[in-house]
């Protein structure tokens, strides 16, 4: 579902560690990714590529299996059939999407199993927005819909990047959160015209994910570490900004158009310079609940780590020295 | 115990203090199984990704709900992915069987383009004398999947790329071939076909059943 | 109650209960292929009441959202066995088993029932269930030939689930004219060709099947006497729904 921008981990290294490249090599690699031919794992790649790769793929991977919790807390409590068989589904897709992106990083050298590990010790980051709770049926809405709004925009560039198991990964993906999307929109629609308790739930949880949703994309590009090496090897596509821009400019009418308000005074579309203006999220506290001082850290990271636990029992009984574990090809 | 709004976790105990870290010595996963599917009678297996599992059959299992819970399906193989050969990947005008290396004109080998043939009793009496069966796919573009492209009879899966240049290699571009031992793949059976019966008619997995406009017109109309 | 119903309420609440309580796992599974499997197939649970409760609905019962979310445990027609918690995934994978194998053959045998829109029903769900049983045999044959610690586990659950189980075949007054119309075989002869299957299964693992048909079923169910487990599940599904019962969701 979502994209790994806002997860602001953005490299520190991006310029340096090319200099023990061969440079005939890393010429030919550049000029493959610049005639627009995609990676594949059985390539030369600079060691600087495969770790950035790696690490973004896997918190794309991470944001998925974690992405499915705000929803799944509401998993046994979605409202009639048509909701609950759907509310199913989604969640099921989430994780199909983290195994989808395991095995595109896998394929760059990191175990799952590694990957898993890192997770639950805390090592790793996922999407920051799933540190924030769905206290009600309505803010599970809210993410169904705008969340994964956000993930297209950023999933649709990045599936134009270099790294051909992530692109073939992220077709995949794309597709089935058109489903995702029209659901999501669905669910708000029908709040939000419904009832007045349905109404009132539904704006509730809208003014409690805005924050969060405008953080989404990750700090604003002047505030962003250098990326210009991996916009030339198509590994970022789009910036933060550029991302925030067209969601803003695709979705803010359609929360306008049934009624809602957002919680911000200073949104608007700027129609000169076609920019939506906003006030400035707090980045600060986006800082804090990133580095796990967050309403739901504690949890998410527990939840993950209880399965992992409790099915340890079911791994080891069906281990095999039959099948030895080797990197999946593509 | 942390309190969640989600009624399941309250229900696992989850524990207030976080717990120390994990320290793994051996790797618990299991091996991995890479995925095709085709999605209609006399359609290419086209790949799709690979899942993790202890053996073949539970791969399947895995491979039905992970790959083919969506739209049409008439066939799923699975095969482990250490037993498929692969060439080198080459350019998205090339061809990866240019890459292999050429056999010696002077080879006890017979022609390659021969071993694939009607001849029934050529063909019994390759198989007594240890030959066998590889299935071929090819890469046509980098960041698109491999296709099932045909079988090829060989000796060993090097053998069978070369076999597969001899049969496959006038087709341009392939960017990369696969050779997977045909006994080592896992095929859904004919008669098995029904367990996809109901796969396209669960709608509340599709886009297209969510059809919200009327609503937010009707919605627009009264709130003018 | 006239035996259609009492047939179609057995089965309908049956489905969704343990299709709701399956749900239960998706995020939560021992491997990730795993947990997409068993969301599936408690999608297909849900799936299945659905159509059944949409038959009720055709025969004069409630539409199928309400007849599903507005009901107290006293009105539920399920067995004891689908409302146990989840446990741990060896009880989940052992009721899935001993459950799945029943619904198989039920719906095998309801595919010629003299009822005919659920005979097309069960004729449209074969391939379905099949997969379901596939999925229930292997993961029973792999683990309770695996480990120790896997043969003990598998073993307790199955100690446990089996007198549950059998609560599946528990009959009510509407056996008779349900035999005698045509409408289904019964529960007699479902367990006798239930027990023959499972039995083909768990010969090819380690674990000791008890004399099945010795034990106590845990009965009740089908007339409405439920475990302590029913009505909390219900109030937890019906959460949002019965805030506003007159709302569309």
């Amino acid at each position: 579902m979502y994209g790994s921008a806002s997860t602001h981990d953005l490299p520190t290294t991006a310029v340096t560690g090319l200099e023990n490249e061969d440079p005939i090599l890393l010429a030919e690699f550049e000029a493959r990714i610049a005639r627009g031919e995609k990676i594949e794992p059985g390539d030369w790649m600079p060691a600087l590529y495969r770790k950035q790769l790696t690490r973004m793929i896997e918190q794309h991977a991470h944001s998925e299996i974690i992405g499915s919790l705000p929803e799944g807390t509401w998993i046994t409590r979605a409202p009639g059939f048509r909701r609950k068989m759907a509310q199913m589904a989604k969640v099921q897709d989430e994780v199909g999407h983290a195994q989808l992106l395991y095995s595109a990083a896998e394929t760059l050298g990191k175990t799952r199993e590694q990957m898993l590990t890192d997770l639950i010790n805390g090592k790793s980051k996922y999407s920051n927005v799933f540190n924030y709770p769905t206290p009600t049926w309505a803010d599970s809405n809210v993410i169904s819909w705008l969340i994964d709004a956000g993930a297209i925009v950023n999933q649709l560039a990045n599936a134009k990047g270099s790294y051909g198991p992530y692109c073939r990964a992220l077709d995949r993906i794309c597709a089935e959160e058109a489903f995702h999307l029209k659901y999501g929109h669905d669910a708000v629609v029908h709040m939000a015209t419904g009832t007045p308790i349905q109404r009132e739930m539904m704006q509730a949880a809208l003014n409690r994910w805005w924050p969060a949703i405008m953080t989404f994309f990750g700090p604003s590009d002047k505030m962003s570490v250098h990326t210009e090496i991996l916009m030339r090897w198509k590994v970022k596509m789009a910036s933060n900004d550029e991302c925030r821009n067209q969601f803003l400019d695709m979705y803010v009418p359609k929360i306008w158009e049934i009624g809602l308000t957002l919680p911000d005074a200073n949104l608007r579309k700027n129609e000169e310079t076609g920019q939506w203006e906003f006030t400035e999220p707090d980045w600060e506290d986006f800082k804090r609940v990133i580095n796990g001082d967050g309403p739901c850290n504690a949890e998410r990271i527990a939840v993950r780590r209880a399965a992992e636990e409790n099915g340890a029992w079911v791994r080891r009984a069906l281990l095999t020295p039959k099948t030895q574990y080797v990197r999946p090809l593509a | 115990m942390i309190q969640s709004h989600d009624p399941r976790m309250n229900r696992l105990g989850l524990p207030d203090a976080p717990a120390p870290a994990v320290a793994k010595e051996a790797l618990d996963q299991f091996g991995t199984y890479e995925v095709f599917h085709q999605k209609k009678e006399g359609a290419p297996f086209v790949y799709v990704g690979p899942v993790h599992a202890p053996e073949a059959d539970v791969a399947f299992l895995f491979a039905k709900e992970q790959f083919s819970r969506r739209f049409a399906c008439t066939g799923l193989w699975v095969v482990p992915t250490a037993a498929i050969t692969l060439t080198d990947y080459v350019g998205d005008t090339e061809s990866a069987y240019d890459t292999l290396p050429l056999l010696a004109k002077s080879s006890a080998a017979p022609a390659p383009d021969s071993r694939y043939t009607d001849d029934t009793a050529g063909e019994e009496a390759a198989y007594a004398a240890g030959e066998e069966d590889y299935d071929i796919f090819h890469l046509k573009k980098r960041g698109k999947a491999h296709q099932h492209v045909g079988k090829v009879r060989a000796s060993s899966p090097a053998d069978a790329l070369q076999v597969a240049k001899a049969v496959f290699g006038e087709q341009r571009p392939v960017v990369n071939v696969w050779a997977a031992r045909s006994a080592d793949i896992l095929r859904s059976d004919d008669e098995d076909r029904d367990i996809w019966t109901t796969t396209p008619e669960k709608k509340y997995r599709d886009a297209i059943s969510y059809k919200v406009q009327d609503r937010i017109e009707k919605f627009k109309a009264e709130n003018q | 109650m006239d035996p259609k119903l009492d047939l179609l309420y057995r089965l309908a609440d049956d489905q969704l209960i343990l299709g709701h309580r399956n749900s239960e796992w998706n995020g939560l599974g021992p491997i990730l292929e795993e947990d997409i499997a068993f969301s599936s197939m408690a999608q297909d649970k849900l799936g299945h009441s659905l159509a059944l409760y949409t038959l009720l609905h055709e025969l004069g019962e409630a539409e199928p959202d309400t007849v599903a979310f507005t009901r107290n445990a006293p009105q539920f027609h399920c067995c004891q066995l689908v409302e146990l918690p989840i446990g741990e995934y060896d009880f989940s994978l052992t009721r899935h088993f001993l459950f799945d194998h029943a619904e198989l053959l039920r719906f095998e045998a309801l595919a010629t029932s003299s009822y005919e829109p659920l005979a097309q029903v069960a004729r449209k769900l074969r391939g379905e269930l099949k997969y379901h049983a596939l999925h229930a045999n292997t993961w029973m044959k792999r683990l309770g030939t695996a480990t120790e610690e896997a043969i003990e586990r598998m073993q307790n659950a199955l100690n446990f689930t089996l007198p549950y189980a059998l609560g599946i075949f528990e009959k009510t007054e509407a056996e008779a004219e349900i035999i005698s119309s045509g409408l289904f075989i019964g529960e007699d002869e479902l367990r006798s060709r239930w027990l023959e299957s499972i039995t083909k299964v768990l010969s090819q693992t380690a674990l000791e099947v008890p004399d099945i048909l010795a034990l106590t079923p845990v009965a009740g169910g089908r007339y409405g006497q439920h475990t302590e487990h029913l009505q909390p599940l219900l109030d937890e599904m019906a959460e949002v729904f019965r805030l506003d019962p007159t709302a569309d969701w």
